[in-house]
Order: structure tokens, then sequence, then C-alpha cells
């Protein structure tokens, strides 16, 4: 983790004031809980804040960042109505915000299967108020931090617990499909949150957070009043079901070897199992490279990967993240802080049949503009591929196919078309969440409406 | 208050403008400010010849705009911008504003009355502003995107070498090349090499 400040902040960010869920780097291994909260009484909902207050972090790590736990909370448009926040100040808010997650449905590709007439409860209902959320190194230290959360919300008779899911890193360190992640972060001016690629600039910090300029030379859009938007950002959380049988399955069926099944993969995600990245490994695995965090991001694409014959244009990881990539427009507008988190129970090694277990990722994504990050990605970058040439291809992971999709990998002579693309995953649920600075989780709390 | 504020709203803000397959129409009449008619006519000359000596680098970096006009008319009082994107015009706006053709609006269009500047928040809204959606817009090629256009253009130049080489020709006349020339698939290529 590279958390320390060892850059000259150009601006000074009030990173006492921010929630460590906001740039805070996830800790390795990790693991926590999220809770979703429903707020019956505005009253209530103010006095368990005031007594969550306490236990909510700000700020980056202490000397030792691995070794404590922190909680956050959220708040969706409708948590904040519940808790009495005035009609102007809620109108003040952006309109994907404004309007919630489900309601954006069809812009960010949560169709079919992934409909929000098929979440799980009680995501895309209005009962989704808070979202509060722990992350821990271990099991003590986040027992700790839970026990605070509990004392906050079970001495409270209007604000109900409606929803929670733990999440902890499995023992291989890799994602349910069987992927190192969390490797990729953006680094943020001013934050001391250094990037993990070393060629790349790091971004205004008002992309990330509210009240500073961002890459547009502009300030974020405010909600009203001031005190309730600085410091703050907004979260996407999404409970996404990872489909492992069907992707070992498609693997197994359109290879011919392991070491083939090994390659397929890679090219679909952009990185090998333990993280190397194919434009620095193309052949093969290299565990050193992808166990190393000085190397294992330090990459660009277009001088020695432009074509994408090492990483397909269209790969997970680089459609999400285009680096310096010759695409349409500029990929400095579209970052997000992503912090994927582990539940469910692993699919054994080599089982071909779905065991019925629900497993995949919580994923949190982060920013300060819902409409030009986190949606922009989702309907420019995952779920079509005109900005890298290929119009109407989808990201072979995480883009919501219908069976005809088809996704092509450059290779010489002639490029490997994929075609009638599964799903493998489905989006469960999720909400469009603001995450206050520590001094507006007070005003909140101490609302007098 | 339980209902979700603007569930019932698009997901979108409704952009006006009309679409075919995948291109849009994207036209906006502006006011010229009193007495910069002439100043603007030189801003467009220069673009235009720009254009002229072949540089085509700003077309290539927004690589959504099949094709765009400026007209001064109504006796140097208005300007008509017209243009055809992939997707919606807005999509880019803010990418764009970061580039040269961000200062290339800028040029023009600050000769025109309350234009905010490209980079500012509320570009947007005043676009819109100014937007007349057209009534009838159609395409002849309604399912290609300029990235699609361009490179189906160089698959076709490099395809047509292919045909004018002797090295082909001798491979048609192979024999052990009668399987792949009797696919259906091969056969559609041959349709198209053939005139």
């Amino acid at each position: 983790m590279s958390a320390e400040a060892t850059d000259v902040p150009s601006v000074s960010l009030e990173i006492d004031d921010i929630q460590s869920g906001a740039l805070r780097p996830r800790p390795s291994p990790y693991v926590g809980k999220f809770f979703v909260l429903r707020v019956d009484d505005r009253r209530d909902g103010r006095a368990m804040l005031r007594r969550l207050l306490p236990a909510v972090d700000g700020g980056l790590a202490g000397a030792d960042p691995d070794h404590d736990a922190w909680a956050s909370v959220a708040v969706t448009h409708q948590g904040l109505r519940a808790l009495g926040v005035p009609r102007d100040s809620l109108d003040s808010f952006p309109l994907p915000f404004r309007q919630g997650m489900a309601a954006r449905a069809e812009l960010i590709g949560d169709v079919g299967e992934s409909d929000p007439a098929r979440w799980e409860p009680p995501f895309g209902t209005s009962d989704v108020h808070l979202v509060v959320s722990a992350l821990s190194p271990d099991a003590a230290r986040l027992e700790k931090a839970l026990e605070r959360v509990r004392t906050a919300y079970q001495e409270t008779s209007g604000v109900e617990v409606i929803w929670q899911q733990d999440i902890r890193q499995l023992p291989t360190g890799r994602t349910t499909l069987g992927f190192r992640d969390g490797i990729s972060h953006p680094g943020i001016e001013g934050s001391g949150v250094l990037g993990t690629n070393p060629q790349e600039a790091p971004l205004k910090a008002g992309e990330f957070i509210l009240g500073y300029p961002d890459e547009t030379g502009n300030l974020p859009p405010m909600p009203q009043p001031d005190v309730l938007g600085r410091n703050g950002t907004y979260l996407a959380v999404r409970k996404i079901h990872t489909k492992v049988a069907a992707w070992r399955q498609y693997l197994t069926k359109n290879t011919s070897s392991p070491e083939e099944e090994a390659l397929l993969a890679a090219k679909m995600i952009g990185r090998w199992p333990s993280g190397a990245p194919l434009t620095l490994s193309p052949d093969h695995d290299d565990a050193e490279l992808g166990n190393d965090p000085r190397r294992n991001n330090d990459f660009l694409y277009r001088e020695n990967d432009d074509r994408g014959f090492r990483c397909p244009a269209g790969a997970h990881i680089r459609r999400v993240n285009p680096r310096d990539a010759d695409i349409i427009g500029a990929a400095r507008l579209h970052h997000i802080i992503r912090r994927g988190t582990t539940y469910g129970p692993p699919l054994p090694e080599g089982v071909l049949e779905d065991d019925g277990a629900d497993r995949g990722l919580i994923g949190v994504f982060i920013g300060a503009h819902l409409d030009r990050q986190f949606e922009f990605i989702k309907s420019e970058w995952v779920n079509d591929g005109n900005f890298i040439g290929y119009s109407g291809e989808k990201d072979p992971v995480a883009g919501h196919h219908d069976g005809t999709g088809s996704v092509t990998i450059p290779q010489r002579p002639i490029r490997r078309r994929l075609q009638d693309m599964p799903s493998f995953v489905v989006t469960r649920g999720g909400e469009y969440c603001f995450l206050p600075g520590l001094r507006a989780l007070r005003w909140l709390s101490e609302l007098d409406t | 208050m339980a209902a979700m504020g603007g569930a019932t709203q698009s997901a979108q803000p409704e952009r006006p403008g009309r679409t075919d397959g995948v291109a849009g129409e994207f036209t906006v009449f502006c006011r010229i400010k009193p007495g910069h008619a002439d100043e603007l006519r030189e801003v467009l000359d220069e673009l235009m010849d720009a254009m002229g000596t072949g540089d085509r680098a700003a077309l290539r970096q927004i690589g959504t705009l099949h094709d765009a006009r400026h007209v001064i008319f109504d006796n140097d009082t208005q300007l008509l911008f017209a243009s055809v994107f992939d997707g919606s015009w807005d999509t880019y706006i803010d990418d764009f504003a970061t580039t040269v053709v961000g200062e290339r609006f800028d040029r023009v269009f600050s000769h025109t009355e309350g234009f905010p500047g490209v980079k500012d928040p509320n570009v947007k809204e005043w676009f819109v502003a100014q937007q007349e959606p057209a009534l009838v817009f159609v395409s002849s090629y309604p399912d290609l995107t300029v990235k699609q256009i361009w490179k189906d253009q160089r698959v076709n130049e490099a395809f047509q070498a292919v045909l004018d080489s002797s090295e082909f020709q001798a491979a048609l006349e192979n024999p052990a090349n009668k399987e792949l020339l009797a696919s259906p698939a091969f056969q559609k290529l041959l349709d198209q090499a053939a005139g």
C-alpha cells in the first residue's frame, strides 16, 4: 500500500475531514461488512448519526496502515430526505444521485437478468437510506469497529438494519473468478495517496472530492449548503454476482488445453491470475511480477501495445482504465477509485457445475462526478466498444451480454473473435450514495427540521 | 415523503435532436455579437484553410463527428452550426473541451451572444438553448459509426490492393485453394471482388 504522504501537495486537502472510506486503499488481506439501514424517524436517524460519529474515521492511515479498522457512513438521496434535509438542499444534488441507481438502469446496462425489477431487496426500493461499511485487515479489529457501529444503531428505535453482507478476501488473495484485484489506484493531488502507476500524473483532487478543482479546471457541482457538500464524494455501491461455473465452462468450451484456457481468460481480463499485466508479460503468467506492487501497474499501452496484440483493447482492465491508449475522448476525465470486495464461498478449483451458491463482489466505485465517471464508464466503455473501434462489443467480463455479443482479440495472422458471449456477472442490487465529510455528517446529525 | 424524487424522469436529461441509427443531428442557431461577423468570418476561414492543407487531426481526435458546417446568414446576424455525431453530441463534450477541438469551439462561439466558454459547466445547457431540432434527419448508413467507416475504408483499400496483386491471381488458380474458394464466406468476398 502506498498511502503515505511523500508528494508535495499543490492544493491543501482537508484530509482529516474526508471519510477514510473515500481515499484509503483497501488492505490486503481484508475483512469487512456492509449494512443498509432504513430511517423511519428523522430524529432517531439523527440521534443514531450522532452516536455513530465517533466510530466513523477520517483521513488516511496512521504509521502502520495495515493495523486498524475503519467504518464509513454513506447516505442515499432518499436517506437525506428521511433525515429531514431541507427541500432546496435535496434539489441541489446532481440528477443521477437524485434519481438513484435503479432509475439509471438502462443507461448503465442493468438490463435483462440485472434489471432492478429482479434485484435483491431492499435494493431499488425507497427503503435504502444509509449504507454503513467497515473494513479491516483482520477479524478481531473488524469486530471492534462493528461493535461501535452496532451500539449506535441498536440503541435507536426508529432506525433498522434491513440488509447486511459479510465480505472478506479469499485465502487465495483473488476474486471469485480467480484473479488478483485491487491493483490499480489513481494518484490524487494533494492527498498523499500515490497512484499505483508511476507513469501517470496524479489527478486533480476535484475528480474525487467535492470542494476542489477537477481536471476541467472547474469545481465539481456542489450540493448546498456548502458545509454539507465540502469534502464529500459519491459512491456507486453494487452487489455483483459472478457466474463462476459459466465462466469456467465458457473457457473450457472455447479452448483445447489448460495453457490455451489460461491465455483466453487472461485476454478477457487483461491480466494473469497473479495480477501480472499482459502488456508486460504477454505469453505466460509471471507471479513475481504480479506480486510486485512497484511493477504490476507500471505500464502504458501506446508505445508497446497500441494495437492490443498483448492486451486486447477490449480486455476488461484496458476498457475500464485505458491509460494512454488511442481512444475517443480524454481518459483523465473518466477515472474512478475501485474498491472491490469479495462475498460468498469460492467455487472449488476445477468445479464446472454451478453449486447454486451466491458469490461475487460488493463493488464500491468512488468519484465526484457520477455522470462522467461511473455512468460514462458503464455506458461508453463497458457496454459499448465504439471508443476503441469495436462498435457494439462489450466488456468480456463485466459487460451485460445477452448471448449474442462478440469480442475481438487481436492476433496475427487474423484476429480471434469470440461469439455468442454469455454474461458472467449479474447485478443483484446497488445504489448511489453520498459520502459526506465528517463536518457534514455532524451537520446532518444536528439538523433541526 | 416516500416516493423517489426523479424516478419517473428518463435516465438522461432529454437532449433534443433527431437520431437515425447510431448517429444524431445537432443543429444550433446562435446570434452573432453586433460587429463581430467579419472577425468570425476570419476565424472560420482559418479553420477551413487548415482543413485544406490536410489538417484533419482534430477530426481524428473527435472520432464521432460525421460532418459539420458553420454558416453565417441573416445579414451577418446569425451563425448556424449543423453537425452529425455518433451517439449524443454531449457525451464527449467535456472531453473535447480539454483538447484543440475545445479551443476551436471557443474561437468560433466566443463571437456569439451569451457563450459561456466550452469549459464552463453550463455549456451544455447553453447549447441546448440555442438548438433547433431537425424535423427530418436521415442517414444513408444508419448502422455505421465514424470509427467503423474509417476501418471499412482501410479494409477496402487493402482488399483492392490484394486483388491487384499477381500472387492473388495465382492463388485463385491454385487447385490447393479450391475448397476455400468454394466456401460460402469466400464466395461472398469474391462477389465483392467481381466488380
